[in-house]
């Protein structure tokens, strides 16, 4: 183990993140610190923290929101480091910058890539003119007033995208150009929003793409590699659903040349840490989408086939040291599946679910790992995001990465607030899926899939519901049959 | 008697007799014989049916059962008629917006007392990362708002409140 150059790292996030954060943390023997929002006193992070510290907000994502307060609490734990997680401020720049300024390590790129790679527009310029391929677009900004003019005359269906956003937020596809002005104005609100930014841009959508994506690592050295690239196609209202690496059914001359074309963006923007490019790729062509500058949700599957904590990477990277291997060092093995466990639910069009989670049992089992932000008794709300836990399988081939996947969300066991646990089931069944022809409308096609069990074992399930209900086993009790009053059997 | 339990927005209408040392099940056409749950503590279960046992994982919150049972987690819930009915009487002579979703109200844009017409946007609201605006499906004049910018509700929660009269 090397020493690093901090003893203590805060955490500014919360959930499943927060959790697979703190666990490397123990592994590398370094002490952990978390904010927390009283809405999360609950929760896992919380009680798995060496220290917990609150922070307020009138909304509870605002909290997380407030530099300051987490500059403070950083403070407050005489951390040497702080670790964004995903979404919240991992992308923000400024805050990046306040981190550095304040005396901390921050694990992450530099203010400088995060700004580059946190606005769309820039990235995208970026990108175009190193010479790699991009969507045609038009850009707000290049001249505002002939903004809508330009996208007009993209052909093809339309994509209205947040400058600065990601996630899907202020996202919405044009079909119909007479809707084109309703669409920028919803889209822009929600940036405002989410991004204090309602800088728009709108570009080609293409249909039926896969989006593939290369994770990469860097260091202050100028050193970069890619830990190969993971497969996010399955996708509802542009959130990831399932995860996987390797991407299946790319030919391995198209994989390699997106993942070395995803090392030389990362080495132009002289990039450093733990990043990710996204891709569409659509046929044999394939075109930027994003750079991530930060952890990915789905960064586990990237762990279990190259079996590097890349968490731990970050760490180092952060305290100043030279990336430990160089690319041939770094190898594929087997096949990973991540499945996300949201609270929603996929029959009522994915709506979220609340509710307080009465019983919870992983499964386990060998090749399965469960990243979880959650514990029993927590009460799941609207205020963040529904992302509850990821169901993690590694295997030696895909199908039968599928097929443990599968079993697993069946025996996960989550009481108290819908999720789509069942839904995800469905899905790594589905026999689309298992042929790998998967692109980021498939679940949109394939609506069946969220109610693809809806009729089983109905009366299965209403005698559980009606023995477990005591009304109706009293009004059974009342009138006893002939056979049990013979019996003299009491219900106590 | 009857009870109804309701399930995915569906009611069933069910009831349980004794027999022998157990139950049965009469639903609809079908009768499931020999039928028990035995409690094993912490929300686990064995269900027998007709000799049969299997287990089962569950919940119960008032009058919502949350179930485990072959790999599926369904929610019932179980319906008193008497509430049920009550509900219908109070919503009588108004129209309601209800929320389809948990959420957060970002912006109101009437208040009570407003005339409005059909299609105007009495409401902006968000979920997750949805923004979303509820609009009066036909004329008329705001009764009540009921949650204020920046409250959240729950699936259901009553939102706006119209009367049809004032036109």
């Amino acid at each position: 183990m090397r020493n690093l150059p901090f003893d203590t790292v805060l955490i500014a996030n919360r959930g499943e993140i927060a959790v697979r954060i703190i666990k490397t943390l123990r592994e590398l023997e370094l002490r952990s610190a978390v904010v927390y929002h009283d809405l999360d006193a609950g929760a896992p992070a919380v009680s798995m923290a060496d220290m917990a510290i609150p922070i307020i907000g009138r909304m509870p994502v605002a909290a997380h929101l407030d530099t300051a307060q987490i500059i403070a609490a950083a403070r407050e734990a005489s951390a040497g480091a702080i670790h964004p997680g995903y979404g919240f401020l991992s992308e923000n720049a400024d805050f990046a910058r306040a981190v550095v300024e304040s005396g901390f390590a921050f694990v992450g790129p530099t203010p400088e890539i995060i700004h580059l790679m946190g606005d769309k527009i820039q990235a995208r310029n970026f990108v175009q003119r190193n010479g790699f391929p991009v969507v045609p677009s038009a850009i707000e900004e290049d001249d505002p007033a002939s903004f809508i003019q330009r996208a007009r005359s993209i052909e093809g269906p339309l994509l209205v995208k947040a400058s600065a956003g990601g996630g899907g937020k202020g996202m919405r596809i044009v079909r119909d150009l007479d809707t084109l002005e309703d669409a920028i104005a919803q889209a822009r609100s929600e940036a405002q929003r989410y991004f204090g930014d309602g800088r728009l841009y709108i570009e080609r959508y293409i249909e039926k793409p896969r989006h593939i994506e290369v994770q990469l690592l860097g260091d202050c050295f100028g050193n970069v590699v890619h830990l190969f690239e993971r497969e996010c196609s399955v996708q509802r209202r542009f959130q990831k659903v399932i995860e996987e690496a390797p991407a299946s059914t790319l030919s391995p001359g198209l994989r390699e040349r997106i993942c070395e074309t995803a090392v030389s963006i990362a080495r132009a923007a002289n990039y450093r840490n733990a990043g990710t490019v996204e891709f569409i790729v659509h046929g044999g062509e394939f075109y930027f989408l994003e750079m991530n500058t930060r952890l990915q949700v789905e960064h586990p599957v990237t762990e279990m086939i190259t079996g590097i904590d890349i968490v731990a990477e970050q760490l180092y990277v952060a305290g100043g040291y030279e990336l430990r291997f160089s690319q041939p060092d770094i190898v594929s093995t087997g096949h990973s599946i991540e499945a996300r466990v949201y609270a929603e639910a996929p029959e009522r069009g994915f709506a979220p679910t609340t509710g307080k989670v009465l019983v919870l049992d992983y499964p386990s089992g060998p090749g399965l790992r469960i990243d979880s932000g959650i514990s029993q008794g927590q009460q799941i709300t609207t205020a963040f995001d529904s992302l509850l836990a990821k169901v993690i399988v590694h295997s030696s081939t895909r199908n039968e990465a599928a097929l443990t996947a599968q079993r697993a969300m069946q025996e996960l066991v989550l009481l108290g607030c819908e999720t789509n646990a069942s839904f995800l089931a469905c899905v790594l069944a589905d026999e689309q899926f298992l042929r790998g022809q998967v692109h980021t409308g498939y679940l949109d096609e394939n609506p069946q899939l969220t109610a693809c069990d809806s009729a089983s074992d109905l009366s299965t399930f209403l005698a559980a519901a009606a023995l477990l209900t005591r009304p109706v086993r009293d009004s059974a009790d009342a009138v006893p049959e002939l056979h049990a009053s013979l019996g003299g059997w009491r219900n106590a | 008697m009857n009870h109804v339990f309701e399930l995915e927005g569906v009611d069933y209408q069910l009831w349980l007799s004794r027999w022998q040392q157990g139950y049965r099940l009469h639903f609809g056409d079908e009768v499931l014989a020999s039928l028990d749950l035995s409690h094993q503590g912490d929300g686990c279960g064995l269900l027998t049916v007709a000799g049969a046992s299997e287990p089962v994982r569950f919940a119960v919150d008032g009058d919502t059962i949350h179930l485990h049972i072959r790999g599926r987690t369904r929610v019932l819930r179980y319906r008193d008629p008497l509430s049920a009915h009550a509900l219908v009487k109070k919503d009588a002579g108004l129209l309601v917006a209800r929320a389809p979703m948990p959420g957060v109200v970002v912006q109101t844009s009437v208040s009570a007392g407003d005339q409005i017409s059909a299609g105007t946007a009495l409401m902006v609201i968000e979920s997750m990362k949805l923004e979303s605006v509820i609009r009066s499906p036909q004329d008329g004049v705001v009764d009540r708002i009921h949650f204020n910018e920046g409250e959240s509700f729950e699936h259901g929660a009553v939102l706006v409140t119209i009367t049809e009269e004032g036109h």
